[in-house]
C-alpha cells in the first residue's frame, strides 16, 4: 500500500458519507426551493421550475412572519436562558465545595435524556389536572394555577417548552465554561484581590473578558440548536394550539411531510438558514472585533 | 485561597441543592410515576414517594404494546451506528491528526461546518434520495443517516485524541518492525482507547435519542425505534400516564447507564472536542 494514498483511503468512508448525505442534500435544498416538487414528483422524479415563486409566496404569507417572529423570540429567549443558567452553574461548580464533583455529573442527566421522553415527562408534570407543577404552585399560594391548562395558549405552552429547553441544554454550556475557567491562571485573580476587587469585579473584569471567544462559540452553537428545535415542540404540542407554537423547523417539516409540498418546504428551510446565518455573522463580527482589539 | 465565610458556604450549598433538585426532578418524577398504581397517579394530591410500588405498567407495555420490538430496533440501530461510526471516525481522525494531506484545513472546515449546520434543513432532499434508493421505511436507512450526522463530531473528537499522543510512540513501533497500519492497530489505537470510548458513547446517545429522521422515514409499526414508538404511544394513549412513564423510563435507562459508566471519559472527550478546536 502506497503511503501517499493511505490517508485518503482512511478518510474515504467518512468523506463519502459526509459528501453524499450532507453536502449534496445541502445543495439539493437550494435546487428544490426553485421547483414545484410534490408527491407526484417524488414518485416520478418529474418536477417543474417555478423560479422564485416559492419564495414570493412564502414571504407574502403573514403566517410565515408570525412563525419567524416565534422562532426568533423563542430561540433567542432559549439561547439567553441557557447561557445564563449555564454560566451561573459553571460559576457555582467552580467554587469547589464538598460534592461539587457529584453535582457536575448529576447536571448532565438532563442532557442525555432523550428529547421525546423529556417532552412526555414535562408534559405530565404540567398536566392541568394531575400535574405536579400546578400542585406545587397552588401549595405556595398561587391559587390561580389550580387546574391551569398550560397548553391551551401559545404563550404559556412556549413558557413550558422554554423551561424544558433550558433544562436540557444548560449542562453542555456549564461543562464547557467550567473547562474554560480552568484555563484562566489563578495569579490574575490573586493580583485583582490585592487591588481590592470583589467577587463581582473578578467575574466581570477577568472571567468574562478572558472567556469571550469561548462564550461566542457557545452562543453560536446554542443559536443553531435552539433555532432548529423540533422534537420537543412536536412531542409536547404538535405545534398547537391552532399552529400557535409553530417555529420555522416545524413549519418547514410540516409543509413537506403533511402538505407534501417539498418545493415550498425547501424555500422555508432556506429562509430559515439565511436567518440563522444572519445571527451567526453578528456573533462572528463580535469575535473578530475582540481579536482585533487584543492586537492593538 | 481565602476561606469562605459561613454565610457564603450556606449560600453555595443552597444553590447546589437547588441545581441538584432541578436537574434530577423530572427523571425521578418519571421513575416514581411509572411505579405508582394508576389510582395513585391520578390522585388530586401527588405523592412524592410511591405508597404501593407496582410493576404493572412495565408488564403492560411489554405485553400489550410490543415494546420489545421497538427496544430491539433501537438497540440494533444505535449499536450499528456506534460500531461503524467509531471505526470510521477513528480512521478519519487518525488520517487528519497524523498525515500532512493537501487540503487538510478545507476538510476540517467542511467537517466543522457540517457539524454546525441545522440538519432539519436537509431532511427533504435526504428523504427524496433515500426514497429513490428504497431506504425509506428501513432500519438500514436510519443507520446510514444517523451515521452521517454523528460522524463530524466523532471525527473531531478522535482527531484531538490522536493529536494528544506523541508521534515518537509510533515511530518507535515502526523502527521495531511494525508497518504503519500495524503501529496504528497495536500501539496507537489502544492508547487512544479513552477517546474511542468517549466517541462511541456520543455516537450511541445520538442514535438512541434521535427522533426527527425516525418520524420522517419510518412508517411500519414493526420498524419503529423507541423515541418514535414513545411519541406515537403518547399521542394515542394520553390517559395512560403510568404506561407512558414506564415507556419513557425504558427509553432513558440505557443511555443513562451507558453515561454513568463512562461519564468521566465522555465529558473529557466532549470538552476536548468542542472547546480545544
Amino acid at each position: 500500500m502506497n503511503n501517499r494514498w493511505l490517508p485518503w483511503i482512511l478518510l474515504a468512508p467518512a468523506l463519502i458519507l459526509i459528501l453524499a448525505l450532507t453536502i449534496y442534500p445541502l445543495f439539493n435544498t437550494v435546487y428544490l426551493s426553485f421547483r414545484q416538487y410534490d408527491m407526484y414528483s417524488l414518485m416520478t422524479g418529474v418536477s417543474t421550475w417555478v423560479g422564485l415563486s416559492n419564495y414570493t409566496e412564502t414571504l407574502t404569507d403573514p403566517f410565515f412572519w408570525t412563525v419567524t417572529r416565534n422562532t426568533v423570540v423563542f430561540g433567542m429567549a432559549c439561547v439567553f436562558g441557557t447561557m445564563i443558567a449555564g454560566l451561573l452553574v459553571a460559576l457555582l461548580l467552580n467554587t469547589k465545595f464538598k460534592g461539587s464533583k457529584i453535582l457536575g455529573i448529576v447536571i448532565l442527566i438532563p442532557w442525555v435524556f432523550p428529547a421525546v421522553a423529556g417532552g412526555i415527562v414535562w408534559r405530565w408534570m404540567f398536566n392541568d389536572q394531575y400535574g405536579v407543577a400546578n400542585y406545587l404552585l397552588t401549595q405556595i399560594g398561587l391559587t390561580r394555577f389550580d387546574g391551569f391548562a398550560w397548553f391551551n395558549s401559545p404563550w404559556t405552552a412556549f413558557t413550558v417548552i422554554f423551561f424544558m429547553i433550558v433544562w436540557q441544554s444548560f449542562p453542555f454550556i456549564a461543562v464547557s465554561l467550567l473547562a474554560g475557567f480552568q484555563t484562566i491562571p489563578d495569579t490574575l485573580y490573586e493580583a485583582a484581590e490585592i487591588d481590592g476587587a470583589n467577587a463581582w469585579h473578578k467575574v466581570t473584569k477577568i472571567t468574562l473578558p478572558m472567556l469571550k471567544p469561548l462564550l461566542l462559540i457557545l452562543f453560536i452553537l446554542s443559536t443553531i440548536w435552539d433555532f432548529k428545535i423540533f422534537d420537543q415542540i412536536y412531542v409536547m404540542t404538535e405545534g398547537g394550539p391552532a399552529r400557535g407554537t409553530y417555529v420555522l423547523a416545524l413549519y418547514s417539516w410540516s409543509e413537506a411531510f403533511n402538505s407534501l409540498n417539498f418545493g415550498m418546504a425547501s424555500a422555508i428551510a432556506m429562509l430559515m438558514f439565511v436567518l440563522l446565518m444572519f445571527f451567526i455573522v453578528i456573533y462572528i463580527y463580535f469575535l473578530r472585533e475582540e481579536k482585533g482589539g487584543k492586537r492593538a | 485561597m481565602k476561606r469562605k465565610t459561613t454565610f457564603q458556604k450556606v449560600l453555595i450549598y443552597l444553590a447546589a441543592i437547588f441545581v441538584f433538585v432541578v436537574s434530577m426532578f423530572p427523571f425521578w418524577w418519571m421513575v416514581i410515576s411509572s411505579l405508582k398504581p394508576t389510582s395513585e397517579i391520578f390522585s388530586s394530591v401527588p405523592t412524592f414517594w410511591p405508597h404501593d410500588i407496582t410493576f404493572q405498567h412495565y408488564y403492560n407495555i411489554f405485553v400489550r404494546a410490543n415494546f420489545w420490538v421497538y427496544f430491539t430496533n433501537s438497540l440494533m440501530v444505535a449499536g450499528t451506528v456506534t460500531v461503524l461510526g467509531t471505526g470510521i471516525a477513528a480512521l478519519a481522525g487518525y488520517a487528519i491528526g497524523r498525515f500532512n494531506i493537501k487540503g487538510k484545513n478545507a476538510i476540517l472546515l467542511m467537517i466543522l461546518s457540517v457539524q454546525m449546520f441545522p440538519l432539519v434543513v436537509m431532511i427533504i432532499p435526504l428523504f427524496i434520495v433515500m426514497s429513490r434508493l428504497g431506504l425509506v421505511n428501513s432500519l438500514v436507512g436510519l443507520v446510514i443517516v444517523y451515521l452521517t450526522f454523528a460522524l463530524p463530531f466523532c471525527i473531531w473528537m478522535m482527531r484531538s485524541y490522536f493529536a494528544s499522543i506523541p508521534v515518537e510512540i509510533e515511530e518507535a513501533a515502526m523502527i521495531d518492525g511494525c508497518t504503519r497500519m500495524q503501529a496504528f492497530r497495536k500501539v496507537i489505537f489502544p492508547l487512544a482507547w479513552p477517546g474511542v470510548s468517549a466517541t462511541s458513547i456520543f455516537a450511541f446517545i445520538t442514535a438512541w435519542n434521535e427522533f426527527v429522521f425516525a418520524v420522517t422515514f419510518i412508517q411500519d409499526d414493526s420498524l419503529r425505534t423507541l423515541p418514535l414508538a414513545l411519541q406515537q404511544f403518547f399521542s394515542r394513549f394520553t390517559a395512560d400516564f403510568g404506561g407512558l412513564m414506564a415507556a419513557s423510563t425504558i427509553a432513558t435507562i440505557p443511555v443513562l447507564l451507558f453515561f454513568i459508566f463512562f461519564q468521566r471519559k465522555m465529558t473529557k472527550g466532549l470538552v476536548q472536542g468542542s472547546v480545544n478546536t
